[in-house]
C-alpha cells in the first residue's frame, strides 16, 4: 500500500537546517497495523504529515497505492487524501461549531456525497462508535473519550484505505484510551490498514510491527506477529 | 451547501459576541453615514428634474467685462426672451422671472399686513415651460392680465383657505390691488422656485418692455425644440451682443464700435445651463434661490467613501486578527478535502452575514439619526421607505460591501497550512501582521485628515466671525419695511432715537451685509471712454449713516446737515481712490457722475473718504462703492447700547404699531444675519466634526479589537515576563507601543496630505487664516491619545492576568 525510500525533509531558516528525515525507507502492506515510535523530535509527525499527504519531502519517493505522489501539487494530493485517508489527531480536531453528526458528515460533503446517502453512512457509524445518541451535541460538550470516539467516527466514514492516527491516546486516560485502541483494532480486523504514531509501547502492542525512529532515520523494525 | 454555509456562519457570529459586535457596529456606522451622506447627495443632484421636458429647459446667462469690472450674470435683459423667439428656430418657447424680493401683502378686507419674502413677476409661459398646473384657476389665463397673481398652496390657506382664494383680491405695499387667478401647490423643497409664495404677472408690469439691452434683470428661461442642438444653439447666441448690443450702445455712445470695445479686453459673452446644473454648477449673480455647490458634493462623497473605506478596513482587519481563532477549523476541513474555492465561500457567506445584520442596524441608525441631520443639512430628506429601487441598492451595496470587506479575510484564511494549524502552535500559521498595520495607519491617517480640516474649517469660521469688518454689527437691529410708515417714517425715526438705550439711528435700504446689490457705472469729470467707466456700488444714505454704523472717515469728512450741498456730495471708500488711481487726500473734490450720456448730468462732488469696510461675503475682496445721501427708507438701523434690549425692543414696536398700526413689525439683528452669510461654512464645519468623529470612532473599534487580538496572541509571552519580574506598567507599555508607531507613521502621512487639501479649500476665501502649526500638533496629539486611551485598556486588561493562568497550558 505505501512505500517509501529515501525520503528527505529539511526545516530552513536563515542561519539552520534541521533535518527531519534522512533517508527513510520502509514499506506497510495492504492491512496492516503498524506502530511508528520514537523520542520527541525523531521525525514521527513529519513522516506522518507526508504519509497523509498534508507535508511534501525534500527528495526521495512515496508510492501510494501504486502511484508515485511524491510530486503532486496541493490539489492532487488532496484529492487522494479525502477518498483515501482518515486521520486521528491527539487533540481530536473536531470543529466546535458544528454538531457531532456535522463534525462525521464534513468528509462526506468534501467527496460530495449525495444528502440522503450522508444521512445514512453517518448514522452507520455513529451506531458503530456508539455515539449515536449525542450526534446532536456539540465537541464541548462530550467528554474526551467521546470526542476521539467522534474523531474516529469521522476519520472512517468515508471508508478509507488507510487511517493515520497521531498519538490517539495521548489526551486520554487508561480506559478511554483502550476503548480507542480497541475501536482501531477492529477497524484493521476489517480491513483498514493503520499507520500509528505513539509514544506508549501499551498502545503499540495492538499493533503488528513497531518501526523505531531516531533522529529522522529509522532505527529498528520489530514485527509483532 | 449554501445553507450549510449559513447556518455555520450564524452559529459563529453566535459563538463571538466581542468579535461580532465590533465587526457589526463599526459596519453598521460607516453604513449610516454613508447612507445618510448618499441621501444628501441624491437630494442635491435631483434639483429642478421634476420639471417636465427639464433636458430642454436652459437659462440664458450673461458675462461682461467693462470699465475693469467683470460681472458673471444669471439675469439678461428684458428684450431677450422675445428676441430668442423671433430669431430663433430652436427656441419652443421663453419665460422670464423678475424678481420682486420681500413685500406687504394682504387680502382685501384684512387690517394686518403678511410679508411675503421671496416673490417674483412672470410670463404666462411659465405654466407651459415648466409643465406645471393649477390648483385652482385655468393656467391658460391666470397670468395674461394686468394686476393678477397666483399663489401657492401655503400663501393661499394662510392668507385665505385654500379653496377660498380664487377671485380675491389683495393689496399690495397698501397701494396696488392685484387679483388671485391662480393657486398653485408649494413648489418643491428640491427646485429654484423653492419658497416662492406670490407670483405677479408679468403683463401691465412696465420694466418687462422696456426693450432695454443696457439692463440684465430678468431670468431668462427657453425650451429648445426637441430636434435642437444646444451647443450648437448656446454658440449661436453671442450673434445677441452684434446685432442688438452694440447697436444700443452706439444709441448711447456713438463712435463706440464693436472691434474697438473687444481690442480694449471687454466682453459681453451669452452663454446658457441647464436647469437642472443651475443648483450645483451655478454660481452668478443673483440666483433666483440659494445654490449648493458641486465642490461640497465632491467633499461628502470623498468623506461617505472614507467611512465606507474605514469600516471595510476595520472588518478586514479584525477578521485577519481573529484568523487565529479560525485556524484549527481551516486545517482540519483542508485535511478532511476542503479546497480553497469552498473555504472561501464559506468565510464569504460569514461575512455577507455579517454585512446584512449591519445594514440593518445601519438603516435604524440612519432613521434616528435622521432629524438630526436634517437639520444640521438644511434638508428635509427622510428615507424612500416605498420605493423597491432604494432597498434594492441598499441591499446590493450592502453585500457588496461585505463581499468587497470579506475578500482579503477570506483569501488569508483560506491559505493556511494545515500541518501548521493543527498542533496547537496556531501562531505559526497566522501573518498577514505587514498587510494588518498598513490597514491601521491608513486608517488612523483619514481620521487624522478629517482632524485637521474639522479644525481648519472651524478656525476659518471663527476668524470671520471675530475680524473687523470696518463697521460696527454687534448691537445694531435692523427694522425692515418701515417705508410702510409713508410720511411719519422720519417721526418714528426720531420717537426711536428718544429711548434711552438708542445710542444713533439711521434711514437706509444699505446694509453692509451681502446681499444682491448692482454696480453703477460712474465717470469722473471729464472722462468719457466707456472702458474708464468705475463700476461702483452707490448707496443711499442719511446723514447719521457713518456715524451708526462707526464707519471710519480717514480722509475729509462725513456728511453734515448743516450743508446744503451735501445733497451733491459724495464719500468713497479707499477701494474706490485705488480704481481713481490717486491718494486719499487727492480724491477729495473730484466729480463723479453716475447717468453721464443723460439730458441733465448730475455730479457729485467727493467730501470724504471712508476706511474699506467689508459689505460682501469675506470670500470676496472689498469693491468701489460710494455713498450719497438720498431717500431710500427700506430700513431703519438702530445702534443700540449694551444691556438687554428686550424692554427697548417692545417699546420700539409699540411705537411702530402707534404710527402704522396693521403693519407686522418685522426686525433682525446684524450680527444674526451676517452669521447667516455663512451659514454653507458653518453646516460643512459641524458635518466635518461629526464625520470625524464617526471615522475616529470606527478606527477605534479596530484597535481596540486588534488590541485585544494582539495580547491573547502574547498571552504566554506576557505570563513568561510576568514570571521574570515585569511589573503591569511594563508590560502594558510592551504591548501597547507597536500600535503607537503606526499612530505615528500615520500622522507623517496624513499631516502634509491636510495641509495641502485645507490650503486649496481656503483659497476661495479672500480673507483666511494661514494654518498655524498647533492645529496639525493638536489634531496629532488627539490621535495619540484616542489610541492609547483605546489600546491600554487591553494592554493594562492582560498584563493584569495571573501567569498561572497563561502559562497552564504550558
Amino acid at each position: 500500500m505505501i512505500k517509501i525510500k529515501d525520503l528527505d525533509k529539511y526545516y530552513s531558516t536563515e542561519e539552520l537546517q534541521t533535518i527531519a528525515l534522512n533517508k527513510l525507507s520502509f514499506e506497510v502492506k495492504k492491512g496492516e497495523f503498524v506502530a511508528i515510535m520514537g523520542p520527541s523530535g525523531c521525525g514521527k509527525s513529519t513522516l506522518l504529515n507526508i504519509l497523509g499527504l498534508l507535508d511534501d519531502s525534500d527528495g526521495g519517493s512515496f508510492i501510494f497505492n501504486g502511484e508515485e505522489v511524491i510530486n503532486y501539487n496541493e490539489r492532487k494530493r488532496a484529492n487522494i487524501r479525502k477518498h483515501n485517508i482518515g486521520f486521528v489527531f491527539q487533540s481530536f480536531n473536531l470543529i466546535d461549531q458544528l454538531t457531532v453528526f456535522e463534525n462525521v458528515e464534513l468528509p462526506l460533503i468534501y467527496t460530495g456525497v449525495k444528502k440522503s446517502d450522508r444521512k445514512k453512512k453517518v448514522h452507520e457509524v455513529l451506531e458503530k462508535m456508539q455515539i449515536m445518541h449525542r450526534r446532536n451535541h456539540f465537541p464541548q460538550q462530550l467528554s474526551g473519550g467521546q470526542q476521539q470516539r467522534v474523531a474516529v467516527a469521522r476519520a472512517v466514514v468515508n471508508n478509507p484505505k488507510l487511517i493515520l492516527a497521531d498519538e490517539p491516546t495521548g489526551n486520554l486516560d487508561s480506559s478511554n484510551g483502550n476503548e480507542v485502541m480497541d475501536l482501531l483494532t477492529e477497524l484493521n480486523n476489517q480491513g483498514t490498514t493503520i499507520i500509528m504514531v505513539t509514544h506508549s509501547e501499551h498502545d503499540a502492542k495492538f499493533t503488528h510491527r513497531i518501526i523505531r525512529m531516531l533522529d529522522g532515520h529509522k532505527v529498528t523494525e520489530n514485527s509483532l506477529v | 451547501m449554501i445553507g450549510n454555509y449559513i447556518k455555520i456562519a450564524w452559529r459563529n457570529i453566535k459563538k463571538q459576541p466581542f468579535f461580532t459586535f465590533l465587526n457589526t457596529f463599526g459596519l453598521a456606522i460607516g453604513m449610516s453615514g454613508a447612507l445618510l451622506i448618499s441621501l444628501y447627495i441624491y437630494d442635491e443632484l435631483s434639483f429642478d428634474e421634476m420639471f417636465k421636458d427639464a433636458d430642454r429647459i436652459h437659462r440664458i446667462n450673461v458675462d461682461i467685462k467693462f470699465g475693469g469690472r467683470v460681472n458673471n450674470l444669471a439675469e439678461v435683459s428684458d428684450p431677450v426672451a422675445a428676441t430668442l423667439e423671433k430669431d430663433f428656430p430652436q427656441v419652443e418657447m421663453t419665460t422670464r422671472f423678475r424678481n420682486r424680493g420681500g413685500l406687504l401683502i394682504r387680502k382685501n378686507d384684512a387690517t394686518l399686513n403678511v410679508k411675503e419674502n421671496i416673490t417674483s413677476y412672470v410670463d404666462a409661459t411659465f405654466f407651459d415651460m415648466f409643465g406645471l398646473e393649477l390648483l385652482f384657476g385655468d393656467s391658460k389665463t391666470a397670468l395674461n392680465e394686468p394686476n393678477t397673481l397666483i399663489l401657492t398652496r401655503t400663501a393661499a390657506e394662510k392668507h385665505f383657505g385654500l379653496e377660498e382664494a380664487i377671485g380675491q383680491t389683495m393689496l399690495l405695499n397698501n397701494t396696488d390691488t392685484y387679483v388671485v387667478t391662480g393657486v398653485i401647490d408649494d413648489f418643491p423643497m428640491n427646485s429654484l422656485l423653492r419658497n416662492h409664495s406670490v407670483l405677479f404677472t408679468m403683463a401691465g408690469y412696465d420694466d418687462a418692455s422696456l426693450n432695454n439691452w443696457g439692463s440684465n434683470n430678468f431670468a431668462t428661461f427657453v425650451k429648445l425644440v426637441p430636434t435642437a442642438n444646444p451647443e450648437d444653439f448656446e454658440r449661436s447666441l453671442q450673434s445677441l451682443f452684434g446685432n442688438y448690443i452694440v447697436p444700443y450702445a452706439q444709441a448711447i455712445m456713438p463712435g463706440i464700435t464693436e472691434e474697438q470695445f473687444i481690442a480694449s479686453g471687454n466682453y459681453f459673452n451669452f452663454s446658457m445651463i441647464n436647469i437642472k446644473d443651475i443648483h450645483l454648477h451655478s454660481n452668478r449673480f443673483p440666483e433666483m434661490s440659494a445654490n449648493g455647490s458641486i465642490q461640497n458634493v465632491y467633499i461628502l462623497s470623498f468623506i461617505a467613501l472614507f467611512l465606507i473605506i474605514l469600516a471595510a478596513v476595520n472588518f478586514m482587519n479584525l477578521s485577519t486578527a481573529h484568523s487565529l481563532k479560525r485556524a484549527k477549523e481551516v486545517g482540519i476541513r483542508k485535511t478532511l478535502g476542503s479546497n480553497k474555492i469552498e473555504l472561501i465561500i464559506q468565510f464569504l457567506t460569514e461575512s455577507g452575514l455579517i454585512s446584512f445584520i449591519s445594514l440593518v442596524f445601519a438603516v435604524l441608525i440612519a432613521i434616528l439619526a435622521m432629524p438630526f441631520f436634517n437639520e444640521l443639512a438644511d434638508k428635509d430628506i427622510s428615507i424612500p421607505f416605498a420605493n423597491p429601487v432604494f432597498w434594492g441598492v441598499l441591499l446590493f451595496s450592502g453585500l457588496l460591501l461585505g463581499l468587497l470587506s470579506g475578500i482579503y479575510p477570506a483569501f488569508f484564511m483560506s491559505r493556511f497550512i494545515p500541518v501548521k494549524v493543527l498542533k496547537g502552535s496556531e501562531q505559526n500559521g497566522v501573518g498577514g501582521g505587514i498587510v494588518r498595520n498598513v490597514l491601521v495607519v491608513f486608517q488612523f491617517a483619514i481620521s487624522i485628515f478629517l482632524i485637521v480640516s474639522t479644525l481648519v474649517v472651524f478656525e476659518q469660521i471663527k476668524f470671520i466671525q471675530n475680524k473687523d469688518l470696518g463697521y460696527q454689527k454687534e448691537r445694531v437691529l435692523i427694522i425692515n419695511d418701515v417705508y410702510a410708515a409713508g410720511n411719519q417714517v422720519q417721526s418714528f425715526k426720531n420717537n426711536v432715537l428718544q429711548l434711552a438705550q438708542v445710542k444713533s439711528v439711521s434711514l437706509s435700504s444699505y446694509v453692509p451685509t451681502p446681499s444682491s446689490r448692482r454696480d453703477n457705472s460712474f465717470f469722473e469729470e471729464g472722462v468719457t471712454q466707456q472702458e474708464k467707466a468705475i463700476q461702483m456700488q452707490q448707496w443711499n444714505v442719511d446723514f447719521d449713516y457713518v456715524n451708526t454704523l462707526d464707519l471710519e472717515i480717514i480722509e475729509g469728512r462725513d456728511f453734515n446737515q448743516q450743508y446744503s450741498t451735501d445733497s451733491l456730495s459724495i464719500i468713497i471708500n479707499e477701494a474706490t481712490v485705488a480704481v481713481l488711481g490717486v491718494e486719499p487726500k487727492e480724491a477729495l473734490g473730484k466729480r463723479l457722475t453716475p447717468n453721464w450720456g443723460e439730458e441733465n448730468i448730475r455730479y457729485y462732488t467727493v467730501i470724504g473718504v471712508v476706511k474699506d469696510f467689508h459689505f460682501r461675503s469675506l470670500r470676496n475682496n472689498i469693491d468701489a462703492l460710494s455713498l450719497v445721501i438720498g431717500s431710500n427708507s427700506n430700513s431703519l438701523i438702530v445702534k443700540l447700547e449694551e444691556g438687554d434690549f428686550s424692554n427697548t425692543l417692545s417699546q420700539i414696536e409699540k411705537k411702530w404699531k402707534s404710527v402704522v398700526p396693521g403693519q407686522p413689525f418685522d426686525y433682525y439683528f446684524m450680527e444674526e444675519s451676517f452669521s447667516d452669510t455663512y451659514s454653507t461654512e458653518k453646516r460643512l464645519g459641524s458635518i466635518f466634526t461629526i464625520f470625524s468623529l464617526l471615522s475616529i470612532l470606527i478606527a477605534c473599534l479596530g484597535l481596540f479589537g486588534l488590541a485585544a487580538f494582539n495580547a491573547e496572541k502574547r498571552i504566554k509571552e506576557i505570563g513568561v515576563r510576568k514570571v521574570l519580574g515585569a511589573s503591569v506598567g511594563q508590560i502594558a507599555y510592551k504591548l501597547s507601543v507597536d500600535f503607537l508607531k503606526l499612530v505615528a507613521i500615520a500622522i507623517v502621512i496624513a499631516v502634509p496630505l491636510a495641509w495641502y487639501a485645507m490650503n486649496r479649500w481656503l483659497e476661495d476665501f479672500t480673507y483666511r487664516i494661514e494654518i498655524s502649526w498647533w492645529i496639525f500638533a493638536l489634531a496629532a496629539f488627539l490621535a495619540v491619545l484616542i489610541s492609547i486611551l483605546t489600546v491600554s485598556f487591553q494592554s493594562i486588561k492582560a498584563a493584569i492576568v495571573n501567569p498561572v493562568k497563561s502559562l497552564r497550558t504550558e
